[in-house]
This record gives C-alpha cells, sequence and structure tokens, in this order.
C-alpha cells in the first residue's frame, strides 16, 4: 500500500481500520464464530473477564466495530449487498438489538471515480441499503441515521483498484447518542 | 412551343429573377451598414458610462465593499496590506474586496490637454483609416500557439517570424529598427486547428495537420474566359452589383453597344486568378482572428481597399456587414483591416502594369470556417 | 418572337454566368475576392509603464499596468511585447502617439495610462487604448478613480475595457473566484471556504476547516453564496453573505440531506439535490419564503442542476437510463430530455451565462476530461483530459472555464486550472493550498 510508503507512523485511526476490515472480512467467512461471540459476549457481561468498553467487551462500541463488523463493501456503482455482507448486517442487527441503548449512524461512501455530486447521491444509495436490511432484521427505523460522505473520506488513498475497493463502503458507527 | 421550351423558358426566367434579386439582396445593405458603424461609439459611450453612475447606488450594492472581511476572515492578519505584488501573491490576507473605483470618461470636451479626440483622427461619418506611408519593419517573432490554414513546418532557426515570406538581404529600409539587417523570414510555425489536451494524441508530432484543406490553393493559371469580351478594356467606374447587373443585361441583349461610361483606360490585362490567389493568400496570414469574440466571429463584413502603385492601402473603409449587431460588426471590421494594413505595409505584391485593375478592392472576409478551429 | 425569347434567354445565360460568380466577373469596378481562411494567435500589444509625476504613483504606475498585461496575456489572446523591444516611450499621457514607432514592433495594440494621486489622497487613473496600424484610438480615454489599496481593481477594469474593445465582448478580470481551500493527505482532509480574486491574488477564507464544505456557488450579483457543510453531520446548504461573512442553513427538509446548491438568475430560487430514504432528486426552493417544491421524483439518482440564464429551464445529471448522463427539463419540473449521447459518463453540467453552451465532466475509459457542448447535445468538444478534472464554472463572459484537477495516487492534490472554450490556454491558477470545486462570480459593478 502505497501510503505505507511515505514513511509516516500509521495513525491510530489507520491502524484501527485496516485491523476493522480484517476482522470484517473474517466475521464474514466464519458466521459461527461470530455467533459463539455474541453467546459469550451476553453471558459474561457482567462477570469482569475483560475491561468493560474494551474491544473484548461484547457490549463496547469497539467490539462491534472489530468482531461484529461495522462496514460491508460494494461493487463499482452500485449498491445492492452481496451475500457477504448481508451475513455481516445480520451480525449488525443482532448486536443492536442485544443493545438497545445504542443507536447507529450509517455512513456511506464512494471511491474518487466519480464526480463529487454523484457520489454524494451514491454514498445514500448504499447507506440506505444498509438502513433498510437493518430495519428488515428488526432494528427499530428510529435508532438508525444515514448520511452520505461521497467521496469526501476514503480510507484507502491510493488510486487503484485495491483502495478503491474498501472506499466503496457503508460504515455503521454505533453510539449511546440520539441519532436525531 | 413544345413542353421542354416552356420548361426551360420558365426556369431560366427563374434563373434571371433570381440573378436579378439575389444581386439586389447582395447590395442593398451597403448604404446602411457604414452609418450603424458609427453608432458603436454610441454603444461603447451607454456602456461606459453605466459604471459611471454606479458609485450613486453604491449604498444599496452591499455586496463586495463591505469592510467587515477584513475583521472576520478567520486566521489570517491583515499585515501585507501594504504594497501589494504583481507577482502571484500567496495566501495572504489582504484588504476585502476593492472599493469600486468610480469610472468616468477622461475627456471632458474643454480639456485642451487631449490632443487625440476621435473626430481629429477618423471622420465622423465613416471609419476610414488613412494611412501615413510609413515602412515596417519585420515583424518579432510570434508564440507558437498559433494556427493557420496550411500547416507551417518550423522556419529555420535564423529566420525572423513574418507574414511575408522573404530571402535574406542586405539592409536598406529597415535602418530605423535596431536591427542591423533584415533577416530572412518565414511564416510561424502552425496547426490548421486547435488541439486540445483531450485530442492529443499520444506521440503527435506538433505541426501535423489534423484535417484535410477544405480549400486547396488553386494552381496559378490565366483564367479562364467565361463573359464576354474579357480582353476589352474594362471600365473602372465603381458600381452596384444592380448596375453591374444592368450593364451585362444591355451588353449581352445590344451586343454591348449599350454601355458608354467614361473609362480611364487600364493598362494591361486583368489580373489572372493566380495573381488574386497570391493576394489572397497574403491577406488571410494576416487576417487574425484569434482576439475576436463568438459574435464577432458571425459577421462577414466587406471592406473597401485602395492601394497606391506600389500596392500600399492608402484607404480601408467598412461597406458592408452581415450577421451581427454593432459592436460584433465594428470589432469584425477592425480586424479586417488589420489584416489589410499589416499585411500590406510593405505593398502587396501585384502586377504593376495591372494597377488599374487592382487599385480599388472589395475584399470580403467571411469567417465561417473559422468559428470552430 | 421565339427569336427574341431565345436571344433573351441567351442573354440571361451568360448574365447568371456572370452574376453568381463574381470573382471571375471581368465587368469594370473594383478587384473583389474573398477571405474565407486566417489565422488564430495571439495579438501582440504593448502597455508601458502608466506615467506619473511622483515616485509613490509612478511605483503604482508600475504595478498597474504590470496587471494588466497580466490579465491580457493571461487569456491566450494577447501577447505583450517586451519593454526592450520598444522603440519610442511614452512620458506624457497627452501627447500624441507615434504610431510608427509602435508599427516598427508590431505592435497592434497600444495601451497608455497616467496614475495620480489626488488632493483627497485618492488614485487616479487615466488609460487609452489604440488600435497602432489604424492609426486612431480604440473608444475613449477613461478615468477611474478609486482607493489607492484598490489599485488591483482598477487595473483589472481597465483590462476588461481593453479586453472588450478589442475582442467586442465583455472582459473577465475584474472578477472573483470562491473556492474550497484543501490541505492535508486525501484520507484526512481539511476543506474550508475561500475567496479570491479571479487571477489568485487576495485569498481570504470564509469558514474554518472544522467541518468539510462543498461546491460553492455565487448569487447572480456576486454578493451571496450557497455551499454545503457537514456542520452538523450531514450535508446541508448553507447560504453565505460574503459582506458580513455570516451564514444560515437553508431550511430543507428535516432528516434528510441536502447538496449541490445552484442559485436561479432571480437570486431567490435555488435549485438543489434532497437525499431521502436512499433517494436523491432535484427540489426547488424560494430562499426568501423558505417554501419548497419537488421537481423530480424519480428512483435514480438527480443532481447538479444548473439553471439556463434566462431560468426558464435547467440541465442536470441524471443516471436514470443506467449511468450517469445530461438532461434538460422547464425549471418548475416535468418531463427531462437527454442531451449527452457520446460514449462515457456525464455529470456536473453547467449552463453558461451567454446560454449557447453547457460545460460538463465527461468520465470515460478511465480519464476525466472537461467539455462543453450545445444545449441539444451537439457539437461535444472535449477541452481537456487527466486523471481527474471536474467541477467546471464559467468566467463572467463565457469564454473561460476553470475546473478542479486533482492528481493521481497517495498524494493526490486538487488545484484549480482553466481552459478557454476552444482548449486553448489551459493553466493551473494559483491558490497557494490546495484548491477544488471553483465557482466564477460575474463581473463587479
Amino acid at each position: 500500500m502505497k501510503h505505507k510508503e511515505r514513511g509516516k507512523p500509521m495513525t491510530y485511526l489507520s491502524k484501527t481500520v485496516i485491523l476493522c476490515a480484517g476482522l470484517a472480512l473474517a466475521a464474514c467467512s466464519n458466521p459461527d464464530r461470530l455467533g459463539g461471540a455474541g453467546g459469550a459476549g451476553a453471558g459474561g457481561a457482567g462477570s469482569g473477564a475483560y475491561a468493560p468498553g474494551s474491544a473484548q467487551d461484547p457490549k463496547s462500541p469497539l467490539y462491534f466495530q472489530q468482531t461484529v463488523g461495522d462496514r460491508v463493501l460494494f461493487l463499482v456503482d452500485q449498491s445492492n449487498l452481496s451475500p457477504e455482507a448481508q451475513t455481516t448486517l445480520d451480525g449488525q442487527a443482532q448486536w443492536l438489538m442485544a443493545n438497545p441503548e445504542f443507536n447507529a449512524v450509517i455512513e456511506g461512501h464512494a471511491d474518487e471515480q466519480g464526480t463529487r455530486e454523484y457520489n454524494v447521491g451514491l454514498g445514500a444509495r448504499r447507506s440506505n441499503a444498509v438502513q433498510e436490511y437493518l430495519v428488515s432484521r428488526g432494528v427499530a427505523p428510529n435508532r438508525l441515521k444515514v448520511v452520505s460522505y461521497g467521496k469526501e473520506r476514503p480510507i484507502e488513498i491510493c488510486s487503484e483498484e485495491a483502495c478503491y475497493a474498501k472506499n466503496r463502503r457503508a460504515v455503521t458507527v454505533v453510539s449511546v447518542t440520539p441519532v436525531s | 412551343m413544345n413542353t421542354g421550351q416552356i420548361i426551360s423558358g420558365a426556369g431560366h426566367l427563374a434563373l434571371i429573377g433570381w440573378a436579378l434579386f439575389g444581386g439586389v439582396f447582395k447590395s442593398e445593405p451597403l448604404p446602411f451598414e457604414v452609418t450603424e458603424v458609427t453608432a458603436i461609439s454610441g454603444d461603447e459611450y451607454a456602456a461606459l458610462v453605466a459604471p459611471q453612475s454606479a458609485p450613486e447606488t453604491a449604498v444599496d450594492v452591499t455586496s463586495p465593499e463591505a469592510p467587515d472581511i477584513d475583521d472576520s476572515a478567520p486566521d489570517l492578519g491583515s499585515g501585507t496590506d501594504v504594497q501589494p505584488e504583481v507577482a502571484q501573491p500567496d495566501v495572504a490576507a489582504t484588504p476585502p474586496p476593492d472599493e469600486r473605483p468610480e469610472v468616468t470618461e477622461v475627456m471632458p470636451p474643454a480639456d485642451a490637454e487631449v490632443s487625440d479626440e476621435p473626430p481629429e483622427i477618423t471622420p465622423p461619418s465613416e471609419d476610414v483609416a488613412v494611412l501615413a506611408p510609413e515602412v515596417a519593419p519585420e515583424a518579432q517573432p510570434r508564440e507558437a500557439d498559433r494556427v493557420a490554414p496550411e500547416p507551417v513546418a518550423q522556419p529555420e532557426p535564423d529566420a525572423q517570424i513574418d507574414d511575408i515570406v522573404q530571402p535574406e538581404t542586405v539592409p536598406d529600409e529597415a535602418a530605423e529598427t535596431p536591427r542591423e539587417e533584415t533577416d530572412a523570414t518565414a511564416p510561424e510555425e502552425a496547426t490548421t486547428e486547435i488541439v486540445t489536451e483531450a485530442e492529443e494524441p499520444a506521440q503527435a508530432a506538433p505541426s501535423k495537420s489534423l484535417r484535410p484543406q477544405t480549400r486547396p490553393e488553386r494552381p496559378a493559371e490565366p483564367e479562364p474566359v467565361e463573359t464576354a469580351q474579357p480582353q476589352e478594356p474594362a471600365e473602372t467606374e465603381t458600381q452596384t452589383d444592380e448596375s453591374a447587373v444592368n450593364d451585362a443585361l444591355a451588353e449581352a441583349l445590344g451586343g454591348g453597344g449599350a454601355s458608354e461610361t467614361e473609362t480611364s483606360t487600364p493598362s494591361g490585362p486583368p489580373l489572372t486568378r493566380g495573381e488574386k490567389d497570391a493576394l489572397r493568400v497574403a491577406v488571410k496570414q494576416c487576417w487574425n482572428v484569434g482576439s475576436l469574440s463568438t459574435d464577432a466571429l458571425q459577421v462577414t463584413v466587406v471592406v473597401g481597399v485602395t492601394l497606391d502603385a506600389d500596392g500600399k492601402p492608402t484607404s480601408i473603409q467598412q461597406l458592408s456587414a452581415t450577421g451581427g449587431s454593432g459592436g460584433a460588426v465594428s470589432k469584425a471590421y477592425e480586424a479586417a483591416r488589420r489584416a489589410v494594413l499589416r499585411c500590406g505595409a510593405k505593398g502587396f505584391d501585384l502586377p504593376r502594369d495591372k494597377y488599374d485593375h487592382w487599385r480599388d478592392i472589395e475584399m470580403t472576409f467571411n469567417p465561417e470556417k473559422m468559428r470552430i478551429k | 418572337m421565339m427569336r427574341q425569347f431565345l436571344t433573351l434567354l441567351t442573354a440571361a445565360t451568360l448574365l447568371a454566368a456572370s452574376v453568381t460568380t463574381p470573382v471571375v466577373a471581368q465587368s469594370p469596378g473594383p478587384l473583389r475576392i474573398e477571405i474565407d481562411e486566417g489565422v488564430i494567435e495571439p495579438l501582440p500589444y504593448a502597455v508601458p509603464d502608466f506615467v506619473a509625476d511622483t515616485d509613490a504613483a509612478a511605483e503604482l504606475g508600475r504595478n498597474i499596468s504590470r496587471v494588466i498585461a497580466a490579465d491580457l496575456s493571461g487569456t491566450g489572446l494577447f501577447r505583450e511585447l517586451p519593454k526592450d523591444a520598444f522603440i519610442s516611450q511614452i512620458t506624457s499621457f497627452a501627447s500624441p502617439v507615434q504610431y510608427a514607432d509602435w508599427k516598427a514592433i508590431n505592435a497592434q495594440a497600444l495601451i497608455t495610462g497616467a496614475v495620480s494621486v489626488d488632493g483627497n489622497g485618492r488614485l487616479v487613473v487615466q488609460f487609452r487604448v489604440y488600435d497602432v496600424f489604424a492609426g486612431q484610438e480604440l473608444g475613449q480615454g477613461l478615468q477611474l478613480t478609486g482607493t489607492q489599496d484598490g489599485w488591483r481593481r482598477m487595473a483589472h477594469k481597465v483590462a476588461d475595457q481593453v479586453y472588450s474593445r478589442i475582442t467586442g465582448e465583455g472582459g473577465y478580470f475584474d472578477s472573483r473566484v470562491v473556492f474550497v481551500a484543501e490541505t492535508g493527505p486525501k484520507d484526512q482532509r481539511a476543506k474550508r471556504l475561500a475567496i479570491m480574486d479571479y487571477d489568485g491574488a487576495n485569498v481570504k477564507y470564509l469558514t474554518d476547516s472544522s467541518s468539510i464544505v462543498l461546491a460553492p456557488r455565487f448569487s447572480p450579483k456576486g454578493d451571496r453564496i450557497l455551499y454545503t457543510s457537514y456542520e452538523t453531520g450531514e450535508p446541508r446548504i448553507y447560504e453565505l453573505n460574503i459582506g458580513s461573512v455570516t451564514r444560515r442553513v437553508l431550511p430543507t427538509q428535516a432528516g434528510t440531506m441536502s447538496f449541490a446548491p445552484r442559485f436561479g438568475p432571480d437570486g431567490q430560487t435555488v435549485v438543489y439535490s434532497q437525499a431521502q430514504g436512499g433517494n436523491t432528486d432535484l427540489f426547488s426552493m424560494n430562499i426568501a419564503t423558505g417554501a419548497s417544491n419537488r421537481l423530480t421524483s424519480a428512483p435514480s439518482i438527480e443532481t447538479a442542476p444548473s439553471f439556463s440564464p434566462d431560468g426558464s429551464q435547467i440541465v442536470f445529471e441524471s443516471d436514470r437510463s443506467g449511468s450517469p448522463q445530461l438532461y434538460v427539463m422547464p425549471s418548475g419540473g416535468g418531463e427531462a430530455r437527454r442531451i449527452s449521447f457520446g460514449q462515457g459518463r456525464y455529470g456536473t453540467p453547467v449552463w453558461s451565462p451567454r446560454g449557447d453552451l453547457v460545460a460538463f465532466t465527461k468520465q470515460s475509459k478511465g480519464r476525466f476530461h472537461i467539455g462543453v457542448m450545445r444545449l441539444d447535445g451537439s457539437e461535444e468538444r472535449l477541452l481537456t483530459a487527466s486523471f481527474l478534472d471536474e467541477g467546471p464554472t464559467w468566467s463572467p463572459n463565457g469564454r473561460v472555464i476553470m475546473f478542479t484537477r486533482e492528481t493521481q495516487g497517495a498524494s493526490g492534490k486538487a488545484s484549480l486550472y482553466s481552459v478557454d472554450i476552444s482548449g486553448r490556454n489551459l493553466k493551473p491558477v494559483q491558490t497557494g493550498t490546495g484548491a477544488s470545486d471553483p465557482a466564477w462570480s460575474p463581473l463587479q459593478q
């Protein structure tokens, strides 16, 4: 990846992002593990086996990010959800149902191949696709909010398909603040 | 009369009508367009007066003058509002939109200092340029981005760029310039068409012609005889198309006996097609439409030129124009005038023995092909 | 009878031959030739330093003539002759011009001027424009009065006059550009609104960089700006008064995202995109009353609307056909007509101020282009090509297009470029920082 060659230390954000991406893929390919982790989290919430709020705490946003998987990816110009994406979103829906104090903002993003305005529209489509899926899995619509960033917030900065593929995404950001 | 003759007759009558009225329509705008040109200064005057009156209403027009921007522009100090540099400034805080200058005409009628009032330079009724006979030495080289009718290869490194190709000579009349001698000149490198970034092929030769000649130069050959008595001495009177039609008609009908106008006998036969083409080529090399507005590029202007025996223009006059409004016509005429004056500065290369045939020239400048290059 | 008729026919035939081909007509009178081809090249001009009677004024005089020259030469339509080529100097504004000296160096236009400071400390600039080869003045002399600080604007106004007197169309030098100044790496880019003179001078910031801002657009009078900001978390449209640098959010529908705003020619009507439920449609709003109404209701993305100069129509971008293309519809909504049919994706159409052309972004075969076409989609012409060009904006006279060019890769950076609508004179616009989304103001009053 080109940005590593710049010699700058990676920011915390970058590390998190890459870790998240990796975990999301792992989660996609191994749904059983996801279910098991969820069960463990529910059972051990009060046991003190891990620090509350850490990535091991199944009720934490970090756990949601890293273990459940907070993002799904899209093909060029597309906003339909792949089977892998649906699996990830199934996990997100379960988590949100199990943690009703959390709300979520779904951020839609696009790669840089396209005009600024069109990409905002495209990001809106993607975030909406995720929202609709989560609602169809039982999450209350008033807990979800969508926002499109178009191509304004790339996560990968190279100008190659490897990066573009990761930038065409919808990211579910959970927090306890009200969505609107 | 059989049917064929009737059809033929009707067709020919239509042809006559078209010829007559076509000629009439063509010549009709002549007297009017000239006066329209004088109205232009009025237009410009109005345009200039408009901003002049602006300061009175300045209070209402809020935007650019508000001093508030100074205070509220974040982050930037106002340290650089001293004498600004002319070079591209860095990101620097400068005062908000500069105050709108008041615009006034420089010349009040009573201003004795101003020596060059327009009426002294040109007759108020017509836009006629009268030339002082000056020698124009060679031009400076021009920039490379030139579009010309024919692709021109890059000239010899030591050749001066000029509209007129000439061999290197020893100094004679160029003495008043800093240059010691007249260098060889050659037309500037040029393409036939603007090539945009989007159209550039990967490794295109810069001087490559990108489309075929729309009108190849005709070979210099004697003009074919197409009309009656071409070898006869021609009258030199200037006349409209209509009277020319009448004369031609009378001549054709009556065997040429009708017309009895005075003739100053020209010395020599009419110009050959090759000679005319040479003149055309000479003028078009100087007809620069690159600085004309889109509107002015819609205007076809007919210019009357009078040459002295050396082929240098002594007067230029706009005869008619079609295709545009006052301002556009004026700019189209000025570009045509520049073409004649610049390329005629050393005298057009025309056969001296046919002077009476080319003393008065009507040049039609038609920019149709130049609109989208 | 028959004989006479035939004679007439013969005469008519001869007549037709002579009249329809005037070039070869041998009738007496002036020689007639038609010039139907010419050259396109920068017109050489000279602009000696404006004369002054004090040292301070002389400095201003030099600066003003330099700005005028930068304006004129920057168009690509004119070429300044260097001072060391001058044969005669202009030492007095009132003295007659030695045309022969300027002809000798092929100066086809000559601009002379004088600078002084009046009793109130006001700067007074006078100038004249000459057609050297015709030996006469183009237009009449003008005098401008303003503050000394405002000398750049006065220079731009002089250059506008010169431009207009030679070309026959209005200039664009006394104008400004609002844009998004960009700093920082691609994935953490800070964006803020900035405004500058058209030539890059006098950059000022209008917002801070705490939230993403996109695509500012001028009001018809140039006194206000519409832009999109993520200040509240989602994209919403703001109106900013340039004079007071105060802003307000437009009352678009709650729970939606709104973006891509543009003023109508009345300065009151705004068209924009609103995204709701994943669908982006066009809306218009009267910003005085806040009343809005829906213009499109297709399941596709409709965005980047731009009014015709008379306000009767809107050109916009839609992917209703499967890929983004350009459409025109009445400004109140209604049936839309597709105008782009070339290969590729079309976006961000902008109606020219002259009304005859649409500038657009085109994406084709992995490259981006800025192009122009007529309103019926004919005469498409691509002016640029690069990794990423987008977001054209027109100069006030409809002659030049400014746009965003972004370079490729991890170190990619955005900057502004301009190009003549002929495709010539492509060049960067200096902004100091990275820059995107330019919008050109109308000529200042």
